[in-house]
């Protein structure tokens, strides 16, 4: 039902969405290409898992946390699309744990299901700082 | 000792001055680059001032004037004239003299001057000696069963995606009240975008209410001219309007799908009405966003006018923290209009403050600004009492209804965090985790001092907000771990370090006068 009504030669960029390609205008937001190619759930609800989608379009509400390049939670609505991105449905939950994983990182899993989500890679991120730390 | 990944920015390359209390400050950081931190960036930067201005967005204009200059649209007119001149704005701020930081988003600003953001993936710190906050305006929380649904957004959203990425909606139900309302389903049908329907909350007594407001209202006639030509635009239109609507739900009953939003039930003229609809749009009128003030810790009061929280403030625009000033709708909804004279106003006074221009100054040059808010806020008068919200969709009635969408809790379960004990909005966040998700409260926390007050019985006041702190915005290891300074370049010499030196020449030459020792 979402639709553009935008200029008709805007360079487009080719991105996936939940592992599907799609090709969007460049520069629309994240949420914008969410929307128009009719994925508009960008997470789960952290206690009953129901589906949530974009509320406010402008960076105030946080419905629309997504996972973009394997870290979670950007917003979608405030995130400029980029060649070649690949953003996911987020499932982190009040069922979400990290594991380790023997690369020094971290796998998130949800308890409850047994899904195996993406790499957190903010989480890689955080051990890497403090292996660094360790030298101090 | 191996140092995380740092990203030096250094401009200060050939400052050689050994004044190092300025310690690289700013004299003025702004932050949020709508109409009133655009006009007080360019008043400030034209007396002299070294003016920083940041912004979350990659070009200025704010929610109101979004991509103006740059619009994704053909015929970005078919907005209406008030949208075109933020373009004039937005060149007059182009070519003024401030340093403009885009992209940057401010998740900590303190009392002593300190801003910090995540820019590029890093993060970056500045400081300056005034600061002003021009946070702009959310939309009011709309909490009726169901307004957690996929498929349900704020009206305001529908004119974000049009104005940024040139994306529509066919066949939305609009529901609410308040002039934004108006103005984007007459927006969408210039454009050719198919409305299902607007349903109007606006209750009937506001019009009698707003009657005794009408001689305010007078004084800004060609606003008044606008708000009824929109109203005529979409009734000729053939749109259906439902008007004085009450009981508002949302179904998700689609089989496919029984997460998402299915139709819209509510109360016209005393009967049930069933809308099947795929998306809604809601509005209720809009708030200051207040979380970078809250956790500034400014002082706050409750106003009845508007029935939402603001930052206490002179008629300069200063909050309780001298050195701290607040403009626009971040201070109290002012219009597009209201915020670029509050933010010229502001400016004059952070000048006065700073020493480039005297109090007489001042008051002369902020004249004309003074006076003009003035009758736009006798018209404000009239445009809040109209389109004030009823309480029941302030106040949520039924027990299933969510208030905090960040952490899932429904009146229900706030009423027994209530019966539990807890009498303030941080017990009950402590006790129910309302206001604890990601949004900060930015979506429940009015809905919750309104709640609370009423349950007690007391006002709004004494309920007081939650606790506000840094960070205000989402923010990871990886960012933090990348860290630089950002100073004033050389060439933007500071007008305090100026105005003290004359200042000094000033006072030592009385001095000698005084003691003849010349």
């Amino acid at each position: 039902m979402f639709r553009f009504i935008s200029r008709a030669s805007v360079p487009q960029v080719q991105l996936w969405i939940n592992q599907r390609e799609v090709q969007v205008p460049a520069g629309i937001s994240v949420w914008a290409a969410m929307a128009q190619s009719g994925q508009q759930t960008t997470r789960l609800a952290p206690v009953t898992e129901q589906e949530r989608s974009a509320y406010c379009a402008m960076g105030v509400c946080f419905e629309c946390l997504v996972e973009i390049d394997g870290i979670p939670n950007r917003q979608a609505c405030l995130t400029p699309v980029e060649e070649g991105m690949r953003i996911e449905r987020q499932h982190i939950t009040e069922n979400t744990y990290a594991l380790p994983t023997i690369e020094g990182g971290f796998v998130t899993e949800n308890k409850v299901t047994g899904h195996a989500l993406a790499v957190d890679a903010m989480a890689t991120s955080t051990k890497t700082s403090v292996q660094e730390d360790d030298h101090v | 000792m191996s140092k995380p990944q740092v990203m030096h920015y250094s401009p200060q390359v050939g400052d050689s001055s050994d004044s190092r209390s300025d310690h690289g400050s700013f004299d003025i950081a702004i932050i949020g680059a709508g109409p009133a931190g655009m006009s007080a960036a360019i008043t400030a930067s034209e007396l002299g001032a070294s003016v920083v201005i940041l912004d979350d967005k990659a070009r200025a204009g704010g929610q109101i004037y979004r991509n103006v200059s740059e619009s994704p649209l053909d015929k970005p007119e078919s907005l209406g004239e008030d949208y075109l001149y933020g373009r004039e704005l937005i060149e007059r701020f182009q070519h003024c003299s401030a340093k403009k930081i885009y992209q940057a988003t401010v998740w900590h600003v303190g009392d002593n001057g300190e801003v910090l953001f995540t820019q590029d993936k890093a993060t970056r710190s500045l400081s300056a000696r005034e600061l002003l906050i021009c946070p702009g305006a959310m939309e009011r929380p709309f909490p009726v069963p169901g307004w957690h649904l996929p498929g349900v957004m704020s009206a305001g959203s529908a004119q974000v995606m049009l104005k940024s990425d040139g994306l529509v909606c066919d066949d939305a139900v609009f529901v609410g009240s308040g002039p934004l309302l108006y103005l984007i389903v007459a927006q969408y049908l210039r454009l050719g975008v198919r409305v299902k329907a607007l349903v109007d909350t606006t209750p009937r007594d506001n019009y009698i209410h707003s009657v005794q407001q009408l001689p305010g209202a007078l004084s800004k006639p060609n606003m008044l001219t606008k708000g009824l030509q929109l109203l005529n635009e979409i009734r000729k239109s053939g749109t259906p309007v439902y008007r004085h609507v009450t009981d508002v739900r949302i179904d998700s009953q689609d089989p496919e799908n029984s997460d998402r939003v299915s139709g819209l039930r509510f109360t016209c003229s005393g009967k049930p009405e069933l809308l099947a609809v795929g998306q809604v749009f809601l509005h209720q009128g809009v708030i200051p966003n207040l979380n970078m003030s809250r956790a500034l810790n400014l002082q706050h009061h409750w106003c009845e006018q508007q029935l939402c929280w603001k930052p206490t403030l002179n008629q300069w625009g200063q909050s309780s923290i001298a050195s701290i000033s607040v403009a626009g709708d971040g201070s109290g909804i002012v219009g597009a209009e209201g915020a670029e004279h509050m933010g010229r106003i502001a400016a004059l006074n952070q000048a006065t403050r700073l020493g480039v221009i005297s109090e007489n100054e001042r008051d002369q040059q902020a004249a004309d600004s003074l006076q003009r808010l003035a009758t736009l806020n006798r018209f404000r008068r009239f445009i809040d009492r109209l389109y004030q919200p009823a309480e029941e969709f302030r106040l949520p009635e039924d027990d299933s209804t969510v208030v905090c969408r960040c952490e899932e809790q429904t009146l229900g379960k706030l009423k027994y965090g209530f019966s539990q004990g807890a009498r303030g909005p941080n017990e009950l966040k402590g006790l129910t985790r309302c206001g604890m998700g990601p949004c900060q409260g930015r979506q429940c926390g009015h809905t919750i001092t309104e709640l609370l007050a009423k349950w007690r019985g007391d006002s709004v006041d004494q309920v007081g907000y939650y606790r506000m702190r840094s960070p205000m915005r989402l923010l990871n290891l990886t960012e933090l771990s990348r860290f630089s300074r950002i100073e004033p370049d050389s060439t933007e010499k500071s007008v305090v370090k100026e105005a003290a030196k004359i200042t000094v020449e000033s006072a030592v030459e009385s001095t000698r006068e005084k003691t003849g020792a010349a």
